[in-house]
């Protein structure tokens, strides 16, 4: 499957990529001299940076980490490409000093440690080959400011017993608003759902497969729900308290893509 | 982002560093959503002290300077050493060697040799309205605040991509929109000496990456170096306004902001909090660099109460050689003036474990970039204390 961003420094890279889920400082991060990660926090300590296509979501830190991804590049030790969700001056900078090729816009969330990755930065695509991701629409049910969470049945395929969204396969090229109001009619009972955003589509992975999550927000009229057989249990909850659920993997992310909530701690 | 034609035209005939530049720029621009760059007049870039960059920037700047070279007035940030005293404080010959290395680096690309936090009082002043790219956060903080100049907090390889371009992405604190304050301060007690850098510390923390506005005091302009300091230590703030003070404070709009009222005791909280050492081994004064007033005030100080441990002086080059006799006296009661470098980018770790300051901006960086304890109180009660 293949995926698109921005361009930030052009070039090609073929490789195997190695994925932190979390920012990273190149100061105290990387060993400047083997390009060997240090950070624990990465999931990626002991690994070198060498010849792989290093996806993370952005750097943090000091400004002398555009000077260690130069010596990096310079010593033969550094990425061969970089992947970033947001690119911030850090590493772009130390990325143009090195010539190293960089994508940002790019959902580094769905990218594991280990995927075979070829990049081409001219074209702001980076090409997972080996993996076919089936496309999904996840949709958000708003009322009064709440958020409706189904609990998985024991029934379906995937993530079963966890909590999710009103979901469901895509088929074709069909849009994603008609298939989610279609879901939403079979799955709630609920009818006259106004679509209000939709947000960047999110690579979930699950042992083997992978899904392509379109995510979406509709405002519904009404709180009861009539539930098929694919959830067995429903409930209206604030968004703040997603996170207190056993929920399908990156459901927060999906959320915060429709709907804007304040980061923890600020007002 | 968009080049105008005199742009496109330098890009044209630019060798490999200037368009390594350029390129950086425009990454910066449509990272930031900038739409264009702007000309400046001068540029200060951070990131000399080689305790700070160590070999990674070392082997940049070296690589870089084989061609490149600044098109604008352009200042740099204080060493890790006072090179003319380095034996004397015990610091090792392989880091001094590569000190100067750096600062030779930094001399051939054409960078003014005055290591310096505080170019502004080295007659680097511009004008109300005047772009600039500043790195060093004291600084960005004075340029923007005090003298109404634009430029964002530049980071060091920024900084100097811009130097080399002679301009800078037009974003942020160079648009009118991003000048205006997202947070009020209502300062209910007096503030001067320290004072000043604890409300800065206050309000850095409660500001984060906003936009300060203070009312209820006023400051003259080396009391406003170390409020600004101190903020932009504790918080990512680039500018602020005092009211009645600062030139664009009237132009300021503050309806309906967070307002947050500061008291005496919020004051001597923040001494508390940074306070984390018993007895110090070292008085360290600087941080921003004092200027050669400051430097006469301190020697008269030092003369009426000698302390009885070292006193660290940090000043420019410049200062230091405008007030001989201030440097005498403090040298003669154990103290040192070191010029070109400042106090928390210098070695102190080899020989000191706590240091007494004044210094906001110290207080908050001592510890983690020094390795130090702090006792952080008022320069008078500080040599009173070590007398």
């Amino acid at each position: 499957m293949k995926l698109t961003g921005r361009r930030i420094v052009g070039g090609r890279a073929a490789g195997e990529a190695l994925a932190s889920p979390v920012p990273l400082s190149f100061v105290g991060g990387v060993d400047p001299a083997t390009g060997e990660v240090l950070d624990e926090a990465t999931g990626c300590r002991g690994h070198r940076l060498g010849g792989r296509i290093f996806a993370f979501p952005h750097g943090r830190g000091s400004t002398v980490g555009s000077y260690v991804v130069y010596g990096l590049a310079k010593r033969g030790v550094g990425p061969a490409a970089i992947l970033n969700t947001r690119a911030e001056t850090i590493v772009a900078v130390g990325a143009i000093l090195a010539g190293i090729p960089t994508v940002d816009g790019i959902d580094v969330g769905g990218i594991l440690t280990g995927d075979r990755l070829v990049v081409d930065a001219d074209a702001a695509e980076v090409d997972l080959p080996d993996l076919v991701a089936k496309p999904v629409v996840s949709a958000f049910l708003r009322s009064r400011g709440k958020i409706l969470l189904v609990r998985r049945s024991e029934q379906v395929s995937t993530f079963a017993g966890r909590w999710s969204v009103i979901s469901g396969y895509l088929e074709g090229d069909e849009d994603p608003r008609e298939r989610a109001r279609l879901e939403i009619r079979e799955e709630t009972g609920i009818r006259g759902a106004r679509f209000r955003s939709e947000g960047a589509p999110l690579l979930v992975r699950d042992r083997g497969a992978a899904f392509l999550v379109h995510p979406l927000l509709f405002d519904v009229p009404r709180t009861a729900v009539r539930l098929d057989w694919e959830n067995v249990e429903a409930r209206w909850v604030r968004p703040d308290e997603i996170e207190g659920f056993d929920t399908v993997p990156r459901l927060q992310e999906a959320m915060r893509s429709v709907i804007f909530t304040p980061p923890p701690g600020r007002k | 982002m968009h080049l105008a034609p005199t742009q496109e035209r330098w890009l044209a005939a630019a060798n490999r560093t200037q368009r390594k530049a350029m390129e950086i720029l425009q990454a910066i621009g449509d990272i930031e959503g900038a739409e264009d760059l702007v000309a400046i007049t001068s540029a200060h870039v951070s990131g000399a002290s080689y305790k700070m960059i160590g070999d990674p920037g070392l082997e940049f700047l070296e690589d870089f300077a084989r061609e490149g070279r600044v098109a604008v007035p352009t200042t740099v940030n204080p060493l890790g050493t006072d090179m003319a005293q380095w034996r004397d404080l015990g610091v090792p010959a392989e880091f001094a060697e590569k000190q100067a290395r750096i600062a030779a680096a930094y001399e051939r690309m054409g960078v003014r040799p005055v290591y310096s936090c505080v170019p502004y009082e080295l007659g680097v002043r511009p004008a109300l309205g005047e772009h600039v790219a500043w790195a060093e956060s004291n600084a960005v903080c004075f340029a923007n605040s005090v003298l109404g100049a634009r430029t964002n907090r530049e980071g060091g390889p920024s900084a100097l991509a811009a130097a080399i371009v002679g301009a800078t992405p037009r974003y942020g604190l160079h648009l009118d929109e991003g000048r205006q304050p997202t947070i009020v301060f209502d300062v209910r007690t007096r503030v001067r000496g320290i004072g000043l850098s604890l409300l800065g510390l206050f309000a850095g923390e409660a500001a984060g990456d906003g936009l300060p506005f203070f009312r209820g005091f006023r400051a003259s302009e080396p009391g406003l170096k170390w409020l600004g300091a101190a903020l932009a230590s504790s918080g990512s703030v680039g500018m602020f306004h005092l009211a009645g003070v600062t030139p664009e404070s009237r132009r300021a709009r503050t309806r309906g902001l967070p307002i947050v009222r500061v008291s005496r005791e919020d004051l001597d909280a923040v001494r508390r909090k940074y306070t984390n050492g018993e007895e110090a081994d070292l008085i360290g004064l600087g941080s921003p660099q004092l200027s050669a007033e400051e430097l006469r005030e301190i020697a008269a100080l030092v003369a009426r109460t000698p302390p009885r441990i070292p006193v660290w002086v940090f000043a420019s080059r410049l200062a230091r050689e405008a007030c001989p006799e201030a440097v005498a006296e403090i040298e003669r009661h154990g103290g040192r003036v070191l010029a070109d470098t400042c106090l928390e980018v210098t070695l102190l770790e080899h020989r000191f474990s706590t240091v007494a300051t004044p210094s906001g901006k110290g207080a908050y960086y001592l510890p983690s970039l020094c390795k130090q304890k702090v006792i952080f109180d008022d320069v008078e009660a500080l040599l009173e204390r070590y007398a």
